[in-house]
């Protein structure tokens, strides 16, 4: 995601990134760190990532999306170049309370991209539009 | 994004009177913002947007796209005395209209599909337009369950579809990139107070200056002096956000000149429109 974040979180995901290339782990001080960035979202957040829940789709066009498995199943379409997410936590924390930066499942996003564990998908067009409006196929 | 509008803004100058040769002006500069939310009377926000729109297109030669729930049945008077065979049919833009049933799910569905085009369309957009988004996210009524939610949902996607065809503009041989957004927005105070200056308390407009880099408020000067000069109208216009922000930094680090962010438009009996730097 290019969207943008505060500079202490962009820095973060880049030491989480540099230190799981060396060393396959997410140290204590970065866990704590991500905690006290994001609050209780996080560890919702490293469940996601241990499930695999991400996966980032692809069109033909080019047009890429991600799609999480939230913890009850659902399926969640994120944006690549900005925040958004359709579950019920961004609505009411981070768009209407303006108490968080992120939901659990945009959070999971950066972290399975940083630690390189996104899943790869390829869909038509048409299903990437249908996942981008969030409305059912015409 | 403010310098789509910022080249209206010039090309229509009171002190250089109008410009019938819309090819004189050069290019804008390299856009670092891409997305601006016009706030304000809903009548003046649409002359901006189409004032744009036709710049865009015959000016600077970019694909436009126009979103609206009603029918562009007359243009602005200053395009007509520009272009005087200008009429709505004519345009170099291509208007979608979703007449006045057209729902927020519709739009979205529009928007999300622009991608699908770029493997056979020549030319992706380089501009889209929303006029009046909330008519699109309050529909018929006041109070929509979800407003909030899905105005970020819409504005969201408009800022991620001009990201991608960003990127697809900037591989074409012949680039016309970035791919930038204007929509227009009336708060529900504004509504209430008839053109008075739009609340920062409306939820929704909240929500929307998330994600638009750039605000251009409307907001209409009701002194004296407006109707001691002859004046139907004047407005005020200010742009505001980290869009304005963003620009003004990388302009200082360049020791260029900051872009003025306070203009006037001047609205004439007869439907002129004349904008002014303050």
């Amino acid at each position: 995601m290019r969207s943008r974040l505060p500079a202490v979180a962009e820095q973060l995901f880049r030491d989480i990134q540099k230190t799981y290339e060396d060393t396959s782990q997410i140290p204590d001080d970065l866990l704590i760190a991500l905690k006290f960035v994001f609050g209780p979202c996080a560890l919702q957040a490293l469940d996601l990532v241990d499930q695999r829940s991400v996966t980032c789709l692809s069109s033909s066009s080019g047009r890429k999306a991600f799609q999480v498995i939230g913890g009850s199943g659902h399926l969640y379409t994120c944006f690549v170049s900005c925040h958004y997410c359709p579950c019920p936590a961004f609505a009411y924390t981070v768009l209407r309370r303006n108490e968080g930066l992120l939901c659990k499942h945009i959070l999971a996003v950066y972290l399975c991209q940083a630690i390189g564990v996104t899943q790869q998908e390829s869909v038509s067009d048409q299903q990437m539009s249908t996942l981008l409006s969030g409305t059912v196929a015409p | 994004m403010s310098d789509i509008l910022t080249v209206v803004f010039r090309t229509f100058m009171s002190h250089t009177g109008l410009k019938t040769d819309l090819a004189a002006d050069p290019p804008p500069p390299a856009a670092t913002t891409r997305s601006a939310l016009v706030v304000g009377d809903h009548s003046v926000s649409r002359s901006v947007l189409l004032l744009a729109a036709v710049t865009a297109a015959s000016h600077l030669g970019l694909r436009v796209m126009f979103f609206t729930r009603t029918q562009i049945q007359s243009l602005p008077a200053s395009l007509q005395k520009c272009v005087p065979s200008l009429s709505p049919e004519s345009l170099k833009v291509q208007v979608t209209p979703l007449p006045n049933c057209g729902t927020v799910e519709e739009l979205l569905h529009q928007i999300a599909s622009l991608h699908e085009s770029t493997n056979t369309s020549p030319t992706p957009p380089s501009l889209i337009i929303v006029d009046r988004l909330e008519g699109f996210l309050r529909g018929h009524s006041e109070l929509h369950p979800g407003e909030q939610s899905c105005a970020a949902h819409l504005s969201a996607l408009l800022c991620d579809t001009a990201a991608f065809l960003t990127q697809v503009l900037e591989k074409r041989p012949s680039s016309s990139g970035p791919c930038r957004v204007i929509a227009s927005f009336r708060s529900q105070e504004d509504a209430g107070q008839a053109g008075g200056e739009a609340s920062a308390t409306d939820p929704v407009l909240d929500i929307l200056d998330r994600y638009f880099q750039v605000r251009c408020t409307l907001d209409q000067d009701r002194g004296y002096e407006a109707a001691a000069a002859g004046l139907q109208q004047v407005w005020n216009i200010y742009l505001s956000g980290r869009g304005i922000a963003d620009a003004s930094d990388t302009k200082d680090c360049e020791d260029r000149p900051a872009e003025a962010q306070e203009w006037q438009l001047l609205i004439y009996p007869d439907g002129l429109m004349e904008f002014k730097v303050v």
